[in-house]
């Protein structure tokens, strides 16, 4: 069962936060591919929100967030109070423009950053 | 495994590593109808959880359709 005290503390930063990020790491340093993407998807939507880095106390949070959102992997994004997704889902909502509605912001114009690579100069070639 | 939880749905795993513990499932299920994304999600890992419980599989990325 998780900690009760954390578990009030949790759903108070999940109420007190529109836009609230579970992550491992930070999202300067992330230390997760999956909490990477995310926040890939975060900043490229130009959207405030708090985050958590989940990393200090894995296993007492995972039993939080199976409590009250019946999910156990990292990252996790909530928006108003519900939890939208982990990476899969909030990535495939980017990209269908259903995130930047449930954030209540515009869809950039540029391709989401997972889309693939960057734009390359042509590759040197030996005359 | 998620078929036999979502009678009539159309489920497609690729084995990523080739070890078969890290996993990607494209469902696409009846059941799923009228549920939000995280729930449908919810479905697919409640579906397979003994798996991740016995360690069988360690990651397990999801694709759902209706």
């Amino acid at each position: 069962m998780a900690d009760p005290e954390l578990k009030s503390k949790v759903e108070e930063l999940i109420g007190a936060n529109p836009v609230l990020l579970f992550m491992k790491g930070t999202p300067e340093m992330p230390r997760c591919g999956f909490s990477m993407r995310v926040v890939q998807v975060l900043d490229s939507l130009d959207v405030e929100y708090g985050a958590i880095d989940v990393l200090p106390a894995l296993q007492p949070l995972r039993e939080v967030t199976t409590e009250i959102a019946d999910w156990q992997t990292f990252p996790q994004l909530y928006v108003n109070g519900e939890l939208v997704g982990g990476a899969d889902i909030v990535e495939e909502m980017f990209d269908s423009g259903e995130l930047a509605e449930a954030l209540g912001v515009e869809q950039p114009e540029a391709p989401a950053p997972t889309a693939g690579p960057p734009a390359q100069s042509p590759p040197l070639q030996i005359e | 495994m998620i078929a036999a939880a979502l009678p009539g749905a159309e489920v497609e795993v690729i084995d990523e590593t080739g070890n078969g513990d890290h996993l990607r499932a494209t469902v696409k299920a009846p059941q799923f109808e009228g549920l939000s994304r995280i729930d449908q999600h919810r479905l697919v890992k409640a579906a397979v959880k003994e798996r991740f419980d016995d360690g069988t599989i360690h990651a397990l990325s999801v694709k759902t359709a209706t």
